[in-house]
Formats: C-alpha cells, sequence, structure tokens
C-alpha cells in the first residue's frame, strides 16, 4: 500500500522541465556500442563500482582536496612565501597559536552562535513560503510564484547589500518616508546594527533554504494529507505528525547550506554590520589582507574552521536527520 | 488540494508568501529607482531623474562583453557541477559503499572554505598541474565552488526516494544506467533544478577567483565590483536594472512556454 | 613550493588534475597562455585609472596589445601575485602607498629603471627621487597619484575639526567612523608616540607600550564609533547617507565626494597625519617588462593621463601640468592650505615588519574586543 501511494505521489510530483527520455534512450541502449561499453560494463559488480565511484572520487580527492592539500602545506610552514636565504621548517606553531589565545578564540564562537541563529531565522521565515509554494499554490502556478522570490537574487550579492544600504540608512528609504509623515524628526539608527545585519543576511541567503524545502516538501503525496484530514486530524497535527517528519530532509540541506555558507564564505553581510559583530572570516582573512602577511597562520585558521564547521554540520545531520534517513 | 487546510491557516499562507515577496522587491525596487538618478552618487532624495545612465549603459562595450562572457562561464560550470554533484550523491546514497560520511564531508568542503582561500588555494593548485589560467581555470574553479550545492541539493530528494521505484525498473529489465536515467533523474527534478539555480547565481557573483584564475576579460562582478570601489554610481544600478529585467524575462518567458507545452 | 610532492607524485597528480579538469569543461584550452605572448602586456589596476582613449592610442602606437585586470582592492592583488610566485601573470600592477614596502620585501616587485623612462622628467621632482619610494637604494615603482589620510567631515553638522580629538568627542557618539588599522597610527600620533614606528627600530618594547596605548583608548571608545569600515566606496555612503559626520578617510573617496558637490570637507588636524603615493610597479619577472616601461613612459608623455585618474580616484596626480587641466571644483578638492599641507608625513619605509606586525595584532584585538 505504502509502495503504490509513493508511486501515485512521485509522479504527482514529476516536474515537467524534466524532459522524459522515452525513445531516445531505448536508441542508445540498443545500439551496439552502448551494448559492448557501458552496457557490458553495468553487468558486473566491478563495472557497476568503477561506474559509480571512480569520477566523483577523482573529482573529490583532485578538486575538493588538492587545493586544500596546498593549504594544507601552507598551514605546517614557517614561513610562506618562501623567499631567498629565509628556511622555512616544519611546525605545527600556527596551530598553536590559536589555541593559546582567546583573541582567536571569541570570534570563532561567536560566528558559531551567529550562524547558527541566522540558520534558525532563517529557517522559520523560510518555512511557510516553501510550504505555501509547495502545496497551496496549484501546481500550474508554482513555477510562476518560484520565480518571483528568484527575481531579486539575479542583481548579485553586492548590489543586494547596497539595495538594503539604500533602505536602512539614516537617510534611508525607510527613514525618509517616517520623517515625511512627521513621526519622527530624527533619523532612526538601523544601520550598522545587529538588526541590519540579521534583515541583511535572511535576505541574502534565504534562497539556500528555500529551495531544498521546495524541492522536499513538493515531493510529500498530498494523498498523504487529504487521508489524515479525512481521518480528523486539524491543520497542527498534520503539519507536525506528516508535513514536517517527510520534508526533515530538505530542513536538514537547507540549514546545512545556510549554516556553512554564514560561517564561512560571505563577507558581504559583513557590510552591514557594526563594530560588535566582527566574526572570524574576517579575523581569518585579516591574515591575508593585513600588511603583515601571514599565509601559514591564516592557512591554519581557515583549517580549523573548516573541520569545527563540518563536525557542527555533520552532528546537526545526525541528530535531525536521524541514522536510517540520512547518508550517514 | 481539497481540504487540505481550513481558510484561516491558508491566507495566513498567502499573506506570509506576499509579505515576503515585499521584503525581497522592496529594497531590490529602491535600487531600480536609483538608477534613474541624474548625479554621480546614489542617494535619496531622487531628485531630478534622467535615462542617461542607461544610455551610457547600453552603448558600454565592456559591459555587453562582460554579460555574455559571465553567461557563457556560468553556463558551462553549471553543466559541469551538475553533472558531477549529482553523481557524487548517487554515490553518497549507493548501497554497500563504505565512508560515505567522509565522502559527503569532502563533497561540502569547497563550500566552507572562505572565498578568498579558496580563489588562492585553487591558483597554486592550477600552477602545480601546469594548467594555464584563463576561461577553463575559471569554469573549473566555479565548478569546484557550485560542486557540494548540487550534492546537497540532489540528497534532499535522493535520501528519501522509494528504493522500489529503481526496483521495479530494473524488474521491467533496465541496467542501471537505464534505471538512472529513466527513474532516478526525473524524480530529482526539482532539486536539480534548484542545484543548478545556485550554480548560476554562484558564478555570476563570484569575484575573487575569477580573478585569480583569469581575469583579463572581465566578468560581470568583476566589472560591478570595480566600478562600486570608485564610488556607489547609479550607473552600477542601471546595470543591475537591466540583468535583472533580462533574466526575469527570459524565466517568465520560459516558463510560460512550459506551461504551453504541456497544457497542449 | 613544489619540494614536498616527490617528482612522480606531481606527473600522477598532473595527469589526473587534467583529466579531471578536461572531464569538467567542454571550454577549450588555449594552447599557449594569452598572457605570455609577444606584443602584449597585461596591467592589474583600479576601473578608469588607465583611460580608454590613452590605451586606444597606446596600442595603436606601439601595436602592444594591452590587457587590464580590473582589482577592486590591495590584498587581492597582493594576494594574486604571491600565489603565482616565479611565474606572474601580470607585468604590472598598482600598488597603494601602505603596501609599497611589502611588495617589495616579499620580492615581488622589479627595481625601476628610470634610465628607460625617457619622459621621466615631466614627473614632479617631488616625487622623482623622494625618500621614501627608495628602498635598498632603488626606485621600485613610479608615483603618479598622491594622498593623505584625512579627517572628514559632514560641514552641515560640524563647522570645525582642528584636531583628531573630535572623533571622540561625546556629541558626536555613533557618527564617526575609520578603518581601525590606519586609525590606529593616527590615534598613536594624537597620543603623543611615533604612528609610523620609525624611531622604534631596535625598540620592541618601546613600540608595544605605544601600540597598547591606542589600542586600550580605542577600545575604550568602541562606543564611539558607528562602524569600522573597508573600503573608500563605504566612507562616501556613509557620509551621503549622513550614517556618520565624522570620519578618517583616505583623501581620495572624500575628494570625489566634494568634486560631486557634497557638503563635505577634509582637513589635516593639527597632530598630523599620513601620506602616501599610488605607484605603477612592474613587477618580478614580468614576461613583458619591455612593453611595460613603454607604457609608463607613455603614461608620463602627457597629462591628460593623470588627469583622468584624479577626476577617477580623487587623489592629486604627480604628473606635471595636471592641474592646468582641472576644473576649479576639482582642484579645491584635491588642494590643501599650506599649513596643513606641512602636517603630512610620508609613511617611511624603515622598520616596516614591526610596525605591520604590532598594528596588524592590535587591530584584530580592537575588532574582538
Amino acid at each position: 500500500m505504502v509502495s503504490s501511494n509513493t508511486t501515485a505521489g512521485y509522479a504527482a510530483g514529476r516536474d515537467a522541465s524534466v524532459p522524459r527520455y522515452s525513445t531516445g534512450i531505448a536508441k542508445v541502449v540498443n545500439s551496439a556500442l552502448y551494448r559492448h561499453t557501458l552496457g557490458a560494463a553495468v553487468e558486473s559488480r566491478i563495472g557497476r563500482i568503477i561506474l559509480l565511484a571512480g569520477v566523483p572520487l577523482i573529482w573529490l580527492i583532485m578538486l575538493h582536496v588538492g587545493p586544500i592539500y596546498q593549504m594544507l602545506k601552507i598551514s605546517l610552514m614557517s614561513h610562506y612565501p618562501v623567499q631567498p636565504g629565509v628556511e622555512s621548517h616544519f611546525t605545527f606553531d600556527n596551530y598553536a597559536i590559536f589555541f593559546s589565545e582567546s583573541l582567536y578564540f571569541t570570534p570563532l564562537i561567536k560566528s558559531f552562535i551567529f550562524a547558527t541563529a541566522a540558520t534558525a531565522i532563517t529557517l522559520v521565515v523560510v518555512y511557510p513560503v516553501a510550504y505555501y509554494v509547495a502545496k497551496v499554490v496549484k501546481p500550474e502556478g508554482r513555477s510562476k510564484a518560484l520565480l518571483l522570490l528568484l527575481v531579486p537574487f539575479w542583481a548579485g550579492e553586492l548590489i543586494r547589500t547596497f539595495s538594503v544600504i539604500m533602505l536602512l540608512a539614516n537617510r534611508g528609504a525607510v527613514n525618509v518616508l517616517l520623517r515625511e509623515i512627521g513621526l519622527i524628526d530624527r533619523p532612526i539608527p538601523m544601520l550598522y546594527t545587529s538588526f541590519s545585519l540579521g534583515f541583511g543576511l535572511v535576505y541574502l541567503i534565504c534562497l539556500y533554504m528555500l529551495l531544498p524545502l521546495y524541492s522536499a516538501i513538493e515531493k510529500i503525496p498530498s494523498q498523504y494529507l487529504d487521508a489524515a484530514a479525512d481521518l480528523g486530524a486539524g491543520p497542527f497535527t498534520r503539519f507536525r505528525r506528516i508535513i514536517l517528519p517527510l520534508s526533515k530532509d530538505g530542513i536538514v540541506s537547507g540549514c546545512s547550506l545556510v549554516f556553512l555558507t554564514c560561517i564561512g564564505v560571505f563577507a558581504t553581510p559583513m557590510l552591514l554590520g557594526g563594530p560588535n559583530t566582527v566574526l572570524f572570516p574576517e579575523t581569518i582573512s585579516g591574515f591575508f589582507h593585513g600588511a603583515s602577511d601571514k599565509w601559514p597562520v591564516g592557512a591554519a585558521f581557515a583549517l580549523i574552521m573548516l573541520v569545527t564547521a563540518l563536525i557542527t554540520a555533520g552532528i546537526f545531520m545526525r541528530l535531525v536527520g536521524g541514522k536510517k534517513r540520512s547518508a550517514f | 488540494m481539497r481540504n487540505m487546510f481550513s481558510d484561516a491557516p491558508r491566507t495566513t499562507l498567502t499573506a506570509f508568501y506576499w509579505a515576503f515577496l515585499l521584503y525581497l522587491l522592496l529594497p531590490l525596487t529602491l535600487m531600480m529607482a536609483m538608477s534613474f538618478k541624474d548625479a554621480n552618487f546614489v542617494a535619496f532624495p531622487i531628485g531630478d531623474w534622467t535615462l542617461d545612465w542607461y544610455a551610457k549603459v547600453m552603448q558600454d562595450k565592456q559591459f555587453l562583453e562582460a554579460c555574455l562572457y559571465s553567461v557563457m562561464i556560468a553556463a558551462a560550470s553549471t553543466l559541469a557541477a551538475t553533472t558531477l554533484g549529482t553523481w557524487i550523491a548517487m554515490l553518497i546514497v549507493a548501497e554497500g559503499i563504505k565512508g560515505q560520511v567522509i565522502i559527503f564531508a569532502l563533497a561540502c568542503l569547497p563550500a566552507v572554505v572562505p572565498g578568498m582561500i579558496s580563489a588562492i588555494s585553487m591558483r597554486i593548485f592550477i600552477s602545480t598541474i601546469d594548467m594555464p589560467t584563463g576561461t577553463a581555470a575559471i569554469i573549473l574553479g566555479h565548478t569546484v565552488h557550485a560542486v557540494p550545492f548540487v550534492v546537497v541539493m540532489a540528497l534532499t530528494r535522493l535520501r528519501s526516494m522509494p528504493g522500489n521505484l529503481v526496483d521495479a525498473a530494473r524488474d521491467l529489465g533496465a541496467d542501471s544506467v537505464v534505471a538512472f536515467f529513466r527513474v532516478t533523474l526525473p524524480y530529482l527534478g526539482p532539486a536539480l533544478v534548484g542545484g543548478m539555480i545556485f550554480c548560476v547565481l554562484l558564478s555570476i557573483d563570484d569575484f575573487v577567483r575569477t580573478f585569480f584564475l583569469g581575469g583579463y576579460r572581465p566578468t560581470l562582478p568583476m566589472l560591478i565590483f570595480a566600478k562600486v570601489q570608485g564610488g556607489m554610481s547609479p550607473e552600477i544600478n542601471a546595470m543591475a536594472t537591466l540583468v535583472l529585467v533580462v533574466t526575469a524575462a527570459v524565466g517568465l518567458y520560459a516558463e510560460y512556454l512550459t506551461r504551453r507545452a504541456r497544457t497542449r | 613550493m613544489n619540494k614536498i610532492l616527490v617528482p612522480n607524485r606531481r606527473t600522477a597528480l598532473k595527469m589526473l588534475g587534467g583529466g579531471a579538469a578536461a572531464l569538467a569543461m567542454p571550454a577549450v584550452i588555449r594552447p599557449t597562455p594569452g598572457w605570455a605572448a609577444n606584443g602584449v602586456l597585461n596591467i592589474t589596476t583600479y576601473d578608469k585609472f588607465l583611460p580608454q582613449e590613452f590605451l586606444d592610442k597606446f596600442q595603436k602606437d606601439s601595436g602592444i596589445q594591452v590587457n587590464i585586470r580590473l582589482t577592486d582592492d590591495q590584498g587581492k592583488q597582493y594576494n594574486l601575485l604571491t600565489a603565482e610566485g616565479a611565474n606572474p601573470s601580470t607585468d604590472i600592477v598598482t600598488v597603494a602607498g601602505h603596501r609599497y614596502s611589502q611588495f617589495i620585501s616579499s620580492k615581488l616587485l622589479q627595481p625601476l629603471d628610470t634610465g628607460k623612462i625617457s619622459n621621466w622628467k615631466n614627473l614632479n621632482p617631488a616625487y622623482q627621487n623622494a625618500a621614501w619610494a627608495r628602498v635598498d637604494d632603488n626606485l621600485w615603482g613610479l608615483p603618479i597619484l598622491a594622498g593623505y589620510e584625512g579627517l572628514a567631515r559632514n560641514v552641515d553638522y560640524v563647522k570645525e575639526a582642528p584636531s583628531w580629538e573630535i572623533m571622540f568627542d561625546p556629541q558626536y557618539k555613533g557618527q564617526t567612523s575609520y578603518i581601525v588599522s590606519d586609525f590606529m597610527t593616527i590615534v598613536m600620533q594624537y597620543l603623543g608616540h611615533d604612528g609610523d614606528f620609525v624611531s622604534y627600530a631596535g625598540k620592541p618594547e618601546v613600540a608595544q607600550k605605544a601600540t597598547n596605548e591606542a589600542r586600550d583608548f580605542l577600545i575604550k571608545n568602541k562606543d564611539m564609533v558607528r562602524k569600522y569600515y573597508e573600503a573608500g566606496s563605504e566612507v562616501q555612503q556613509m557620509f551621503i547617507n549622513e550614517d556618520i559626520y565624522l570620519g578618517h578617510s583616505w583623501s581620495g573617496p572624500a575628494a570625489k565626494l566634494i568634486m560631486d558637490g557634497h557638503p563635505i570637507q577634509l582637513s589635516v588636524p593639527k597632530e598630523g597625519t599620513f601620506g602616501f603615493c599610488y605607484t605603477l610597479n612592474v613587477v618580478n619577472n614580468a614576461p613583458n617588462a619591455e612593453n611595460a616601461y613603454k607604457l609608463l613612459d607613455a603614461v608620463l608623455a602627457s597629462p591628460e593621463v593623470g588627469a583622468a585618474m584624479t577626476r577617477q580616484s580623487g587623489y592629486s596626480s604627480t604628473i606635471n601640468g595636471v592641474a592646468d587641466l582641472l576644473n576649479d571644483r576639482e582642484k579645491l578638492a584635491s588642494t590643501l592650505p599650506q599649513e596643513e599641507l606641512e602636517r603630512i608625513v610620508f609613511f617611511s619605509s624603515v622598520n616596516r615588519d614591526m610596525k605591520n606586525e604590532m598594528i596588524d595584532r592590535a587591530t584584530a584585538e580592537v575588532k574582538a574586543a
């Protein structure tokens, strides 16, 4: 019974943008070339494993690990770039610096708290929107509802950040409007505060939550909800017992994407923060950006951040995703 | 959709969606309005309006070339990252493969490294493999950056994909490759579309990797970053507005075409 | 750098990497990299620093194809050259004064042979052999723009700013902004120390004490500041939006606001400040060094180029005859009263390591406080 339901759900959830391969594939599969190459390969177990794992493993080891390996090497050197006449030797000092001083420890902790809070806020704000688009809007209107949400993102990160500045500045739209209608005589300083940072961050990053959630909620078969409603379950019960558990993959993915990007890559939102919102990526970039360049220390710190962030995300996935469903 | 919700939550959700859309669009409307400002720096009030910035941007050969170049790089890196990302995700959910945690962590690596560090390490890396800087290197850099996003997106559906779908296909005589293309790929549809959107956005937003890996032909973000450095001028807003209007129009037109094709 | 990798492992890496790369990309990989060809010149610089008309003319006259790589800050430029090591993909870089000695000590530049620049005489004599520019008995770049760190104020709200003290006046609480590392050295001056560390050579204890004092002062006054900024465009936007009334600013971004008619003034308070130059520098091991010299020569050939750079950046030109090409407002924006001009001391090239190390650390401490 479950199987027939899921299959039906899958059919209903099929997106029109995915082409169907009915005749093309058949032609390829029946060709002699295919049967003697790929076709033969998938016949054997070894062939299947190579087909499945070969390219991904080469790619991961070469291009995901390769560049980071360069950073690892640099992080273990006493000097980089190595100047003529200066001897660089192998050392763990660059890592020791991090653990020896709270100066660098504090921003890391701050970063984690900040990223966690940002992830939680984004999840709470974006979930209803994703749900609305995936389940409330009629199927033919969905892509349009999604497209509308996508529009702002094509302007680029920097431009969107400056748009937020134009909205919140002392002479920005909000303050000008409030002053025009006589509610205030002095502008309210909204920019360069935790508020503007949060406002801007959700603004910049919500797509990373929206799309995974949409893709997970969209596949929940509507019949499940109808059946539950027929059995008398109220909206809240249906949400808690059916929608939430079945959209768990989307929550895990969305939260990981938002958390990981928040913690590492996102430099632009810092344009919106104040003097008390300095985070770890800024500390790291200080080592690459400052006048006394210290690539080895910066590289060591980046690796510390990388490992901590991945472990945190891993723990989160295991806690929320559960052992059976997740890839772990 | 029958009976799904009583009216109250439904109305609330609708209202919430439109409020959220307003939140997304309001700052952008300001940004677009500023592109008509007759001054060298953006600021309120707008004062005198002009179309001069658009005239200037439309004639700017560098801008048009940068747009085309960005589109080219985004298309190539999206294609590559989507293929690789899906492949890696398939490996992660495959049965009988050990070390999936490690594979997953490796797949996510590039998403966590700050841009500058990722760009530097990529630059050093391509010189160790004697690869020249240029378009190919830029596409490679963008692809590496985008792969984790595709992997995570693909996993949103793959992990809970009913195994019996593929089994059924196999029972009907399809081999693994055929089952992947005929069953798994269509099931992944919405997730992969999302992943591709991320790829395109990451690519057209990237400044630092492009700068390190090539950069003598400016991409759109390189041009915009360089212009912002000289002061936030309405010219930049006009550029962004044009990009926005064109992409929105293309998106809506594509959506219209798909819908028409489906109803036929 | 590759010593850690044994040769055969490196070959394997190369093949694998090539394989993975080819797999990822349908795009064509050019057999000979464009940046090493003959008749080419690669420049990394800011947008509009080299006007298009000038570049068109230069390319026509010399037959050299010029490629421009646009940058938006100094850090990326420095990191790129460092990452590229002995095989740079750029011939000319544009270095700001506070980075000059860093580029030199990292061996990223080659000494400038002024004998190859026949128009050298067109450079303002004050910059032809300036003490700050001479490091290890060599000149390392062609100074093209001069600027200083000034105190910018919105004259609608702040009438006078004779001293840096005003940055800590409770009246302007939450209405000031600065770049922490730069302002730190100015605060050292303000507190009566040597913000450029020249006199601290060989005296790390004294230097550390002075730095710590400035650091603690900034931490104590952290509630005074609205934002620690990084880029010139940020401080411009804060002034325009009236988010701040007072700010420490490099002269260029502030001068551009003045040129545009905003109610901003830039001054040098009585405690003094630091000056610097932007230089065009030929990169160490530059693949097209000869062409690079041809361009430097052409830059000096006519004041038009200098004038365009001033309009674009807000900094003063170092090339003779540029002032005649500027309009009154442009001139005013980049001119200071003689009395204030005399308070500017150029960044030295002495004792940089100690200065950079201590200032960078103190900066991190202020930010994290």
